[in-house]
């Protein structure tokens, strides 16, 4: 009988941009068991979430994570709306949704690439990081900054566009969908890319559903659920839109459903500009929130994340609480490394897309 | 579904269990349930109604108690369960052995407010420290610990 | 004459190791943005190490908290000498935006002594850059 050994990695690790400590129980090259330590990147921001005004708050959710940082304020933006009673200005819904999808594209090219390097395809991470910069010059050139872009604020957005500026977004656009279409045919057709990545991280759909997966990670095994489709916020009702599923649950399935994702992502972003309304961008809004308590939800790139607040009638909210979409898919790891080869750890890792700084906040 | 007619549903087949109940827009839900009978109504949503997904669980300190919310996922609604336990050692079983995605979330709300979740397999610190003996930050007395 | 070879072949090719200690992403992403084909930041020799035993510079993004303060002093303890270390982000500067969290000790300089502050949230690829040959100039 093999040897059974335990093998620390981590925190700091060439796997992950960020610190996760694994400990995995294994026989010979065999994983029997996965212990999963977190926290190093706790900060304590639902705790400052409570000491600061909400305005304060607004930029630190925005901090809690510098991949998707719109999509924190968006759904901390519509929580406080909805205490406040505003009715946000429709213009101001239609540039929160392209910022959003933006960013999703940006931050499923980001983990293309990264699985890719995981995966020993380190072209694929140079390509997409080359393309990505794409997505990074639209946000710089509407928001003034490539990553945070501050765009929402309580009441609508602080930016605005120009005609010129939906011109030149429509034409990197067309870029982008080429690419994705080509990455497309890259991971399904390269054959060691294939090779690495199916049937590696298997989750089954019962299994999605019982350890209450969200996201693409969930999609990928069957699981047919978007918070845009069936919870709408922002502009998503009046937004034509495919929600991607596929049913082989591994990662090469999670592969195509994120970088199908982008392709419908940019399509949205083009009826979004080629659609919005015109008007008022925000409305002003009291600083004193009435007491009650609001729960926001939004479809993150890493699938659903929510927010619950409560007010008790002062500047300073009662209780800020985020789950964010990588603290419910961490929980499935341990699960989809059972059994599993060691030297698969990595890709099972990237296959869920991992953002520790959400998970920990 | 909407949000009135899943809570018609469930008042239907759990009458007695559900306290207070409210729909404060469409897509969502509240209703109140005994601490005890937690365990046992969660049983019934997930084994009769297949509502299998919990998205998380909300810990609040009102001062007076701890308010414990599981917010679950049906289609389109998200409802929540509020349940209050007492300020002074609160302890409530584990729904893990019903949904086991509640892991991660359980030992949070352990972490940050302190609840004890009966029969939880591994209550070990997820997001603080290793060391940490300055009690639950979340809680409304704390205060940091002074640097040393 | 030997450590004037040594200096300047140092100058040439610095290796660096990145470490999270508490970050959003922000500052990690601009630094991999760093060395992917826009700025491409490997052509001119500097690469990025998987482990501590072979870089010369310790890149370090976010503020420290309280679980990766002893991680942090342990990889610095391993990188062999002369080192490092760049702080990247307002954050690592000095808490930044978390300043005043219970888990969060505040800057990098808290824990290990740091070469070069490089400010921004997040900071610009241009800037980490920037940075670097700063550091450079004055090895």
């Amino acid at each position: 009988m093999a040897q059974r050994l335990l093998i620390p990695i981590g925190p700091q690790h060439p796997a992950l941009k960020e610190p996760l400590g694994f400990r995995f129980r294994v026989e010979g090259e065999r994983v029997l068991e996965t212990h999963i330590r977190m926290g190093y990147v706790h900060r304590g921001i639902e705790r400052a979430c409570q000491e600061r005004t909400y305005i304060q708050d607004l930029y630190l959710v925005e901090r809690i994570c510098g991949i998707c940082s719109h999509i924190h304020t968006t759904a901390f933006c519509q929580g406080v709306e909805e205490l406040l009673g505003v009715e946000v200005p429709r213009r101001a819904l239609y540039i929160r949704t392209i910022v959003c999808e933006l960013e999703r594209i940006h931050s499923h090219m980001l983990w293309l690439g990264v699985l890719g390097r995981d995966a020993g395809f380190e072209t694929l991470f140079m390509y997409t990081w080359r393309d990505r910069e794409t997505v990074l010059d639209i946000l710089e050139e509407i928001s003034g900054n490539r990553i945070n872009h501050a765009v929402n604020t309580i009441g609508g957005v602080r930016i605005d566009f120009t005609q010129a500026h939906i011109e030149s977004i429509l034409k990197r656009l067309d870029y982008l969908e080429e690419q994705a279409h080509y990455y497309l045919g890259l991971v399904t057709t390269e054959s060691t890319f294939v090779a690495r990545t199916h049937g590696v991280g298997y989750l089954s759909r019962e299994d999605g559903r019982a350890l209450c997966v969200v996201g693409p990670t969930t999609r990928a095994s069957g699981v047919d659920r978007d918070v845009r489709r069936d919870d709408p916020y922002a502009a998503y009702e009046e937004l034509p839109f495919e929600v991607v599923t596929a049913s082989e649950g591994d990662a090469l399935a999670r592969t195509v459903v994120r970088v199908k994702e982008v392709i419908e992502s940019v399509r949205m972003v083009r009826y979004a500009l080629q659609n919005s309304p015109q008007g008022e961008v925000r409305v002003k809004v009291r600083r004193r929130v009435p007491p009650g308590e609001v729960i926001s939800r939004v479809e993150a790139p890493r699938g659903e994340l929510i927010y619950y607040i409560k007010s008790d009638g002062t500047e300073r909210p009662a209780r800020v609480k985020m789950r964010t979409p990588t603290l419910a898919n961490l929980v499935a790891i341990p699960h989809m490394l059972k059994e599993a080869h060691i030297a698969d750890g990595p890709i099972v890792l990237a296959a869920i897309d991992l953002c520790i700084a959400c998970a920990d906040r | 579904m909407p949000a009135r007619t899943l809570l018609k549903k469930l008042k239907e087949a759990l009458g007695e269990h559900i306290g207070q109940a409210w729909v404060p827009r469409p897509h969502r839900a509240f209703f109140t349930v005994k601490r005890e009978e937690l365990h046992d109504v969660v049983e019934a949503l997930v084994k009769r109604f297949d509502i299998r997904h919990l998205s998380t669980i909300t810990g609040v300190d009102t001062g007076e108690e701890i308010e414990l919310l599981y917010h679950f996922w049906d289609r389109d609604v998200c409802f929540t369960v509020k349940i209050t336990l007492p300020h002074h050692q609160p302890r409530i079983k584990t729904l893990t052995d019903i949904v086991p995605g509640a892991l991660f979330y359980e030992r949070e709300v352990h972490d940050l407010l302190g609840v004890e979740f009966e029969e939880h397999p591994d209550l070990s610190p997820l997001v603080l420290p290793e060391g940490w003996e300055d009690g639950h930050p979340l809680l409304k007395d704390w205060s940091p610990p002074e640097e040393n | 004459m030997l450590d004037g070879l040594i200096r300047w072949a140092r100058r040439k090719s610095p290796w660096i190791l990145h470490f999270n200690t508490g970050g959003c992403n922000g500052c990690d992403i601009e630094l991999l943005d760093a060395l992917t084909p826009r700025f491409d930041v490997e052509r001119l020799g500097i690469l990025q190490k998987a482990t501590p035993r072979h870089a010369d510079v310790l890149v370090c993004a976010g503020p420290v908290t309280r679980q990766a303060r002893d991680r942090l002093l342990r990889i610095y303890e391993q990188m062999p000498e002369p080192k490092w270390v760049v702080a990247i982000g307002s954050c690592a500067c000095s808490g930044g935006v978390f300043r005043g969290c219970y888990n969060v000790l505040g800057g990098i300089d808290q824990v290990i002594p740091v070469d070069m502050y490089v400010p921004g949230c997040p900071t610009k690829p241009e800037a980490i850059i920037d940075g670097l040959v700063k550091l450079l100039e004055g090895i």
